[in-house]
């Protein structure tokens, strides 16, 4: 087993720090730092629906819109949403939605906006780990959290938690992996790459298990707003 | 010291005894929010410490006028929809920001409402808090309520929609206990703390004058 170019281990995450009620006009709000990666997160909501024909009578809708900084990458990033971040929108909202106990708030709309500062491979898997502490922060009625990771490929090895640097290497596979922790419920998979069935098989119980050490911070930065002395 | 569970997170393994913001998954109940577990003999329930405000009937609330419309007024009352009180059950004129108290005299079932008695609030100040914290600042059939009405002196109007309107007295001090009580809503002996300040603070001013 070899060491990884930053000196990590294949199982290892970078670290994390998570700050719940950073936005005080917001209705629930986080702050997470993943290695490199810095990403604040808001929720507005339960609201009422704007344009009213985007409403639903039966449920709540779920608005998620992913943006990055124009200096949150080395070159300077248009400011205007692309393809990616679109996408990325798309995938996170429908992930967060299965969470969510939408039926409880009919005709309205919940909306969650994230924010990249800085960016270093996996932030779509961060900012959906900052989006569910945001919302669980808003008092939203949800079934679970959301725990999200980054798995792949990298140089010939099955890793967890991808930097940029193997994310560029020449058979890199990036996984981008959200459960839900106590049901091991998947909600989020995208592949880029080829992988085998046996070293998705393995690459799957990987990232169960790193996804549960990412679940084991958020809550505690979730029970750190009422009791700080007992941590 | 009640246990503070998170969405998601077991609350106990009987689930006959479902009460509010909990959900049954596999003959298990869990929590749908952050909140303190409450026991009682016949249920277990999740006290919320975040949450939007949801109108129930026979609330009463403080609104802000949003709107004058030729028939009446459209009134905020910090929940999803607007309310509307008719211009020909009030006897008062109004102005927008102007602050209402009303009851609410229906809900449908996507949240909107219907307003009924409504009163008009002059002068006084407005204080917004979290709504789920509101139980806290009433207390135990208005025990604590009492206390901050007798402490400080201020008319203090309680809205379940996370307003309170506060007129006279010393409402400086009503502001700061009222901080105090939704900061420290998870803890317990709120009560005697609130007390504690208010005498500190008589004892300050008393001190004060006394020089």
């Amino acid at each position: 087993m070899n060491k990884r170019p930053d000196g990590r281990n294949p199982e290892d995450l970078r670290p994390i720090k998570i700050e719940v009620g950073v936005i005080q006009r917001a209705d629930g709000s986080a702050y997470i730092e993943w290695g490199q990666n810095k990403i604040y997160a808001a929720v507005y909501g339960p609201k009422e629906c704007l344009p009213k024909h985007i409403g639903n009578p039966y449920r709540a809708v779920v608005t998620y819109n992913y943006r990055m900084a124009t200096f949150s990458v080395p070159e300077r990033k248009n400011p205007k949403p692309g393809r990616r971040e679109i996408e990325i929108s798309k995938v996170s909202g429908e992930a967060l939605e299965r969470a969510i106990f939408t039926e409880k708030f009919p005709n309205t709309e919940i909306e969650i906006d994230v924010e990249v500062i800085d960016s270093n491979a996996g932030t779509r898997v961060a900012a959906l780990t900052a989006a569910a502490v945001a919302l669980a922060d808003a008092g939203i009625p949800m079934r679970d959290l959301i725990s999200a990771v980054g798995i792949g490929k990298a140089n010939g090895q099955l890793v967890v938690d991808l930097n940029k640097e193997e994310e560029d290497a020449e058979d890199a596979v990036d996984i981008p992996f959200a459960i839900m922790p106590n049901t091991e419920e998947i909600v989020l998979l995208q592949m880029d790459g080829l992988l085998t069935k046996e070293e998705w098989k393995i690459l799957c119980e990987m990232g169960i298990k790193a996804a549960k050490q990412v679940y084991e911070i958020q809550k505690q930065a979730l029970k750190s707003k009422y009791f700080v002395e007992e941590l | 010291m009640r246990k503070l569970v998170i969405p998601g997170e077991l609350v106990s393994d009987n689930s006959k005894k479902a009460g509010q913001h909990v959900f049954v998954r596999d003959g298990k109940l869990y929590s749908d929010c952050i909140g303190l577990v409450n026991e009682s003999y016949d249920s277990i329930s999740v006290i919320p410490l975040e949450g939007p405000y949801i109108p129930n009937i026979n609330d009463i609330v403080i609104g802000i006028i949003e709107q004058e419309l030729f028939a009446g007024y459209v009134v905020n009352i910090n929940s999803f929809y607007s309310g509307f009180i008719p211009k020909k059950n009030i006897d008062f004129f109004a102005k927008v920001g102007d602050l209402v108290s009303v009851k609410i005299a229906s809900v449908n079932e996507v949240n909107e409402v219907d307003l009924d008695s409504p009163r008009i609030l002059e002068d006084g100040e407005l204080l917004e808090i979290s709504p789920v914290k509101i139980p806290r600042v009433i207390g135990k059939e208005g025990s604590m309520l009492n206390i901050l009405k007798k402490g400080t002196g201020c008319n203090i109007l309680v809205g379940r929609n996370g307003r309170i309107w506060i007129k006279g007295g010393d409402v400086k001090l009503a502001f700061r206990l009222i901080k105090f009580i939704e900061s420290q809503a998870h803890t317990e002996n709120l009560t005697d703390r609130v007390t504690k300040i208010i005498e500190e603070a008589k004892n300050q001013s008393s001190n004060v004058l006394g020089e």
